[in-house]
């Protein structure tokens, strides 16, 4: 197998563009591809200051580490969720890498900051610790972004995740997700800018990435996440596109062309409706937001539950 | 001569017959070639290359996943 580029050893394939890469022009690709997300949904624009979500794994280290390599400086956001070893390692990646790239690491923990974690979080509240998760991250990415003055908080999804998102949410045709799922979610009042910069390479192409670039990241599955609906939806798209390439990325750039559009428009009206949470002052329809509802059926829980 | 394959989640070790092709290894092992990389040392190998005895060769995951979503994207 020869590079694409230059004819020498190639290390790596790109099925899906009929491609293989030496390490040097593999580098160059995952560049180019976030490059031309960024200018293609007009994600970054050059005075902005850009928070990076950090969680140690291969997407976030690898997105902080192409920003920097096209001159995007941003700064990380790591928040502890308390899952045992698993978060005890994956901060240790993060710190790490800040450390040796000589970037701005900020930490927020659940258990000391705020007083759960997510496993008990799910114990108490009867709730998925992937929801708990998801809508804790999604509140405080957010407004840690807000207090502090960021524009963008730019995540690390790649193309298997919007693939395997939009999967699940065409299978229960759940509109308001459709609309909501785009690479850029436009800043709003209480909202900054959100963006997936990776959205055009794969997750294999980020794992390369690090191994390519150094990067030490945290291999290991997130032990709440195993078996979960999700993982389900990549496999089952693997193989799909194991058998014809390109079938995740048509898949999900076909949407953002030609679907998008129908179901973005009740998601505009959504937010028009927002007024401040009467507990935390973020934008919510329902008086008090999700994220404070969540804290106070923790609150409510037996007390032997939510910190665990 | 035995080709040392490292496997991850769970972290397991087999050895296999070279010399094997990448490709061959991840049928035998039925494993799907765009969920994962083999790695040898710090480097990546390609799907195309042929494992060599005394080799030790890390099957590596790629799939990960789950609440990392922003705006109630991914649910289990």
């Amino acid at each position: 197998m020869k590079c694409t580029v230059c004819r020498g050893p190639a290390v790596i394939d790109v099925r899906r563009h009929n491609s293989a890469f030496c390490p040097d022009h593999f580098v160059k690709h995952c560049q180019d591809q976030v490059r031309k997300a960024i200018h293609e949904h007009h994600m970054i624009e050059p005075a902005d200051r850009v928070l990076v979500a950090v969680s140690g794994g291969k997407d976030s280290l690898a997105l902080w580490d192409l920003l920097a390599g096209l001159d995007v400086t941003a700064d990380g956001l790591y928040l502890g969720l308390g899952i045992g070893d698993y978060s005890d390692e994956s901060v240790q990646h993060a710190r790490a890498y800040a450390r040796a790239h000589d970037r701005a690491l900020h930490e927020v923990d659940l258990g000391a900051d705020l007083g759960f974690t997510i496993p008990g979080a799910a114990e108490a509240t009867h709730r998925s610790p992937c929801g708990a998760c998801g809508l804790s991250k999604r509140h405080l990415f957010n407004r840690f972004a807000v207090d502090r003055g960021y524009d963008v908080v730019a995540t690390g999804h790649n193309l298997d995740d919007e693939a395997a998102v939009l999967l699940g949410n065409v299978l229960r045709w759940d509109v308001g997700y459709l609309g909501r799922q785009h690479p850029v979610l436009p800043a709003s009042e209480g909202f900054a800018r959100k963006v997936k910069p990776l959205v055009r390479l794969g997750e294999r192409e980020m794992a390369a990435y690090c191994v390519m670039r150094g990067i030490d990241y945290q291999v290991e599955e997130c032990p709440m996440a195993v078996g979960n609906r999700h993982l389900g939806y990549k496999e089952a798209l693997n193989a799909i596109e194991d058998r014809s390439p390109g079938t995740k990325a048509a898949f999900v750039y076909g949407f953002l062309e030609r679907g998008h559009h129908r179901f973005a428009e009740d998601v505009a009206s959504e937010r028009s409706d927002l007024a401040p949470c009467t507990s935390c002052g973020a934008p919510t329809p329902d008086g008090v937001c999700a994220f404070c509802k969540l804290r106070d059926r923790i609150e409510r829980a037996p007390s032997d539950q939510g910190t665990s | 001569m035995l080709v040392k394959v490292v496997l991850r989640n769970p972290r397991r070790e087999l050895e296999v017959r070279g010399p094997k092709s990448v490709t061959a290894l991840l049928a035998d092992l039925e494993l799907n070639p765009e969920s994962v990389l083999v790695i040898a040392g710090d480097e990546l190998v390609a799907r195309d290359a042929r494992l060599a005895d005394d080799l030790t060769v890390e099957i590596r995951p790629v799939i990960s996943g789950g609440a990392v979503d922003v705006d109630g994207a991914a649910r289990p």
